[in-house]
């Protein structure tokens, strides 16, 4: 139920209805869509739009109202909704991504939930105070979310699952327990994740056996348990994480004692980008700093429970469609504990420092007849003081031959690091993170008409340099 | 862990006794549900399960954190406060003897859905006769494998469900019940010796076809039965959720000593009794097992982890 106050209305209205007409009659061009709403635009512009909560008095109303291809524009105000969208194509957008709030009280689920549809853009808003998520894609294909504010929500801020030819930009995620962005079960994903900033998380990303041309790029992680966090596991479909795509990143400061954190958060707390039993990963081109443990590392996830065996390499190309329904073999079923090894990854043109343990590092428990040795994880061209095991550059570096060194000299014992897990913290943490301040609104948009939207342009990742430390 | 294998078969028999046990309603649409339904010489039924990774077919979890534990129970002793073997109860707070499906609605809830005030309960677990306090139960509601999502009732308001033969002294056939490790999916009779960060869980998974009439039986069986082959049988011909309740017990290694305040393991069972806000369930429903999207999932990556650290 929309209870917010909605100061927006006034003279403009009587133009806005007549520019309305003009517009609706000339917005029939192949980008534009949309036919169901017909009035105003808000604060000037003409839109063909539902409007919230002129028209409509929740969004949830506007959104069961609206069909294929609609906008749907909310108006300033505090929305106690939790919104579930099943209509494709739809554009859901607020006015002002500050002043456009819905609000869970801790009490709702999730802020908006896309449920199994495809093409649901949702833009300049905040959700906060969910019990589980502020947006949510599961199962939908071409989504994008930009100019949007998550915080103080139980699990994820922004989260898309099982769910392809994404976009995630412009956008902010803070106070969640698990991560702040999140993409899993998708391969080959498909999906971009551009100029955002994760702080106060558990993980500042977070994704479950996802990749694929899935890019996280351009972007700010910082004050968060642990920076940016791929990883594998076979409680959900579609295992390894592979291929994911880091590059250009500010990483740093992921220490925070203070945030909410989910358990495997506790695991990875002080480093900065942690390839947790991910494989096949590239990361180039990040600034990372100021990490009690790593700056950037490769290390195996333990699965004590897990309900398959990892998959050999020669199977981590195949898409997810053709691996989810096959039955598991009866003698992997239940494996007991899984190590996921973090193999294959590449580490390239990052400047990493200040890290309590090491800047750089490959490591895993021997097990299945793989060694840190054996991992072919390759480093080439970094800026570092420090690695794990020592000389790791000269021991295997990328597109080049190792010099036979020892991988166990300066390697880490995992086990303690392990058993050296944080202190977990109250359940309610999430409940009392930071209130953020203004985010950048989205230009335009009480005039933009709906575009839909086709998928992500792929990103010219080699043009991307190492960003410039903030100041401070 | 000893998986088990097979043992399916009870279910064919279980279709048998309750076609004749009561007549299908010839109006399942709307019904105004009965109390009880008389008791009928059942075995124990058995579901099929859905195992391996989550995320093959749409799915919601509501985790409900332990409440309170009690020797009542208002499903087999309703009103007749004391007369139960201790329970741990999950949901709604505060459930007793003479706990009715409205008087726990719209209580406050352990469940991370408020909408979710139904209760839940188990007989308590014991280790070397020392009480063991659960963490939490994870209720997974699915179409049970093979049933049309689409084709999936909501549970009536006040709809009784027991699991598992609360009188069983030797394992139990079929996969009503189990234990495993963690939130892995496969079960075995005894517990397991689990891993620090993957303890020890009691797998319950509940009847999926209602006679669409009665609430309850005097058996606390008849009025429901587990489907078979991805179809309820006659007499009970209205696909409900399947759900599946996993609870957590911080109990890792080996060296104990465990049993039930029912009897030994093998008497495990579970109970569930249906006070979920009406349009709360019917919206999760809708929106999760209809259109086959996973609303939740849950892992052993979250909570248990601090197990370790008891």
């Amino acid at each position: 139920m929309s209870v917010g106050t909605h100061r927006r209305r006034g003279a403009g209205v009587a133009i806005a209805i007549a520019l309305c007409v003009v517009a609706a009659a000339c917005s029939s061009s192949g980008d534009t869509v949309g036919s169901t709403g017909s009035t105003a635009g808000s604060g000037g512009g003409a839109l063909d739009a539902l409007q919230v909560p002129q028209e409509y008095p929740t969004i949830q109303a506007a959104v069961d109202a609206a069909e294929p291809g609609d906008l749907v524009l909310v108006d300033e105000g505090t929305y106690k909704e939790a919104v579930d969208v099943t209509t494709a194509d739809l554009t859901i957008r607020g006015v002002d991504r500050n002043k456009v709030i819905l609000d869970g009280e801790f009490e709702l689920e999730n802020g908006v939930r896309i449920l199994e549809t495809d093409g649901v853009v949702v833009e300049n808003m905040t959700a906060r105070n969910y019990l589980s998520n502020g947006f949510f894609w599961t199962g939908s294909d071409r989504y994008r979310g930009s100019y949007l504010t998550a915080y103080r929500n139980g699990d994820y801020g922004i989260y898309a699952f099982d769910a392809y030819h994404g976009q995630l930009d412009n956008s902010y995620g803070s106070g969640s327990p698990d991560a702040g962005f999140y993409i899993g079960e998708c391969y080959r994903c498909d999906a971009v994740i551009d100029n955002v900033i994760s702080e106060h998380n558990g993980l500042g990303y977070s994704g479950t056996n996802s990749g694929g041309d899935l890019y996280i790029i351009n972007s700010v992680f910082r004050y968060n348990r642990a920076g940016i966090v791929p990883n594998s596991g076979s409680y959900e479909l579609c295992y390894p994480g592979r291929e994911s795509t880091i590059v250009g990143n500010i990483v740093h400061g992921n220490n925070n004692d203070e945030s909410p954190a989910i358990d495997v958060a506790l695991l990875a707390q002080g480093n900065g980008i942690l390839l947790a039993g991910a494989v096949d990963t590239t990361v180039e081109r990040n600034l990372v700093f100021d990490h009690d443990r790593t700056g950037i590392a490769a290390v195996p996830f333990p699965e004590e429970d897990a309900n398959d065996v990892a998959p050999p390499a020669s199977e981590h190309q195949t898409p997810c469609e053709e691996t989810r329904d096959r039955e598991i073999p009866v003698e992997n079923q239940n494996p007991g504990l899984v190590l996921w090894h973090p193999t294959g990854n590449r580490f390239i043109g990052n400047v990493v420092s200040e890290s309590g343990l090491a800047d750089l590092a490959s490591a895993t428990l021997d097990a299945d007849g793989v060694t840190t040795a054996t991992l072919n994880n390759c480093f080439s061209d970094n800026v570092f003081s420090t690695t794990s095991p020592s000389n790791l550059e000269e021991l295997a570096p990328c597109d080049a031959t190792g010099n036979g060194g020892d991988f166990t000299a300066g390697a880490f014992d995992l086990v303690v690091l392990i058993a050296d897990m944080a202190e977990a913290p109250p359940k309610d943490t999430y409940t009392k993170t930071p209130v953020p301040g203004d985010q950048p609104t989205m230009p335009d948009a009480t005039t933009a008409p709906a575009r839909k939207f086709e998928g992500p342009t792929k990103p010219d990742v080699a043009s991307i340099t190492v960003p410039a430390k903030p100041a401070g | 862990m000893g998986a088990r294998t097979g043992a399916l078969l009870v279910g064919a028999f279980a279709i048998v006794a309750a076609a004749c046990s009561s007549a299908a309603s010839e109006d399942t649409a709307a019904p105004e549900p009965q109390p009880k339904a008389p008791a009928a010489t059942l075995p124990f039924a058995s579901p099929a399960r859905h195992t391996g990774p989550q995320g093959r077919v749409g799915q919601f979890v509501v985790e409900c954190g332990y409440s309170h534990s009690a020797p009542d129970d208002p499903i087999v002793h309703p009103g007749m406060s004391g007369m139960s073997h201790r329970h741990d109860f999950y949901g709604a707070v505060d459930v007793d003897a003479s706990s009715t499906a409205q008087s726990l609605l719209g209580r406050d809830t352990t469940c991370d859905k408020l909408v979710d005030t139904a209760a839940y309960w188990h007989p308590t677990l014991y280790d070397h006769d020392e009480i063991v306090v659960p963490r939490k139960i994870a209720a997974y509601y699915r179409a049970a494998p093979g049933i049309a999502p689409t084709s999936v009732a909501t549970m009536p308001l006040g709809l009784a469900l027991v699991a598992g033969d609360p009188v069983a002294s030797t394992p139990q056939a079929g996969e009503a019940t189990g234990w495993t490790c963690g939130s892995a999916s496969g079960l075995s009779d005894d517990p397991p010796e689990c891993p620090d960060g993957a303890p020890l869980h009691l797998v319950l998974t509940f009847q999926d076809c209602w006679d669409g009439v009665h609430l309850e039986s005097e058996d606390h069986q008849s009025h429901v039965t587990y489907s078979t082959d991805g179809s309820c049988p006659a007499s009970h011909p209205v696909s409900i959720p399947q759900l599946t309740m996993s609870i957590g017990f911080p109990i890792r290694g080996g060296g104990h000593d465990l049993r039930l305040a029912s009897g030994n393991i093998y008497s495990a069972h579970g109970d569930f009794f249906n006070a979920w806000d009406a349009a709360g369930l019917q919206r999760e429903i809708d929106m999760c097992i209809h259109r086959g999207a996973v609303c939740d999932l849950a892992s052993n990556r979250a909570e248990e982890f601090p197990f370790a650290a008891e």
